[in-house]
């Protein structure tokens, strides 16, 4: 390791922050290409730096749906995917194509990161509208059943200022749609239960979003019985078998 | 092996609970600095979705020996949230053909339009540097301009910004190195 490693000490340092452009970047990208280790240290140490004063401010809850979306959606979707052979192996195409031009390590990198994102930003455009597609398929398919009729629920104790309709159809379920509902407490979840026979059942927990709005299509009751009443409470998260919270939403 | 990479393991393996633990230790602490970069709550919560779900779907990938969980998170949450700050940019930008486009340098709001968020991530560490090198810092951090665009945007020569920026993460590195 050289005493003086100018300019690329302050090229790796720009470069963990984001700042380093034009011909400063290129020559500092192929210089890292080397495998120059020095260089690689001093990216992350900064990158660390960065990270440890960004953190140490105080913190801030972020909204409680973020939370639940996730773990949802990752209790969906089982094990991370194992597809990360499709970028890698772009990105090693896209850099032999380019290797007469720049070495091949640089290119890979470049390539690998940007192909990377775009195969992220396709697969997630393309989950969005296959999900909004299906959605709107039953919400239509709902509008249409002659047998759909509307429920209003009114806002109670826990959430007195709140407003719901259900599109309730015996044999298809139904779609719940809220507005005005405060954020739950921490540590809870609006749950939604349904009356069809003696006892309730739970027909799915949601959290409003920012603006106190939700949504929640309900499966039909397995037995197709009648449903009778329909009502919201707040539920510690996790699985409640029976009503035991306050009353957020019930029928006028 | 911090209890952090342990997570992040478990995460890569589907361990739902892991991911729930992981999410509670590090969403407070990042959602600040991702509402820095994007004032707007709901797009901030967006935002701040994709970096966790990114972070479980790439879990797989985590190297210890590239760098700390902090590290491996804040830089995807910082380059998330100046992804999308450039594209509604961008969106802004689009004007009619012929008409003539903006060249101004978009920066972060100054701290005293932005009081609400302010001291939130604006740590001691960056308080204690020098007002020039810290206001280069946050250009480039926050506002994810290059120094190209600082040195636009504060009509400095290059050189000059180049070396503010060099010394001030000089700084930031001594000041939080682990004791």
């Amino acid at each position: 390791m050289s005493v003086s490693h100018e300019p690329f000490d302050t090229f790796a340092a720009l470069h963990a922050v984001g700042a380093l452009d034009g011909d400063d970047l290129r020559a500092f990208e192929a210089h890292l290409a080397t495998g120059c280790a020095r260089c690689a240290t001093l990216v992350r140490q900064t990158e660390q730096a960065l990270a440890r004063a960004a953190m140490a401010g105080p913190p801030e809850p972020p909204p409680s749906a973020v939370r639940y979306r996730l773990v949802r959606r990752a209790a969906a979707a089982g094990a991370p995917g194992r597809r990360r052979w499709l970028p890698w192996t772009l990105g090693i195409v896209a850099a032999a194509i380019a290797a007469g031009a720049f070495s091949a390590a640089y290119v890979a990198a470049r390539y690998e990161a940007r192909l990377g994102q775009m195969a992220r930003q396709t697969a997630a455009a393309k989950e969005r509208v296959a999900r909004t597609e299906s959605e709107l398929r039953e919400e239509l398919a709902l509008l249409r059943d002659p047998t759909t009729r509307m429920v209003e629920l009114r806002g109670q104790a826990a959430a007195p200022g709140a407003v719901a309709r259900v599109l309730w159809a015996d044999g298809a379920g139904g779609l719940l749609l809220a507005t005005k509902l405060p954020p739950p407490p921490p540590g809870k979840v609006y749950a939604l239960w349904t009356v069809a026979g003696d006892a309730p059942r739970a027909a799915g927990v949601f959290v409003p979003d920012d603006g106190g709005r939700a949504t929640l299509r309900v499966a039909a009751e397995a037995s197709g019985a009648p449903v009778r009443v329909l009502s919201v409470t707040l539920e510690p998260e996790g699985a409640v078998a029976a009503p035991s919270g306050a009353i957020a939403l019930a029928p006028r | 092996m911090s209890n952090a990479a342990d997570l992040i393991h478990q995460m890569a393996e589907g361990d739902a609970e892991a991911f729930g633990r992981f999410y509670d230790r590090y969403a407070p602490l990042i959602y600040p600095l991702i509402l820095r970069i994007l004032p707007d709550p709901t797009d901030a919560a967006e935002c701040l979705q994709d970096v966790f779900w990114e972070s479980r779907e790439r879990a797989r990938t985590y190297d210890a020996a590239r760098g700390t969980p902090d590290a491996w998170l804040v830089t995807r949450a910082r380059a998330r949230a100046i992804e999308r700050m450039r594209a509604a940019r961008r969106r802004r930008d689009a004007l009619p053909l012929g008409a003539p486009r903006a060249v101004a340098v978009e920066a972060p709001a100054p701290p005293e339009r932005m009081a609400g968020f302010d001291r939130s991530v604006l740590t001691r560490a960056f308080e204690r540097l020098p007002d020039p090198q810290r206001e280069a810092l946050e250009l480039a951090y926050y506002g994810g301009l290059t120094q190209t665009e600082i040195t636009a945007r504060l009509k400095q020569p290059l050189g000059t910004v180049k070396t503010r920026l060099r010394l001030a993460l000089d700084r930031l590195r001594e000041m939080v190195k682990p004791a």
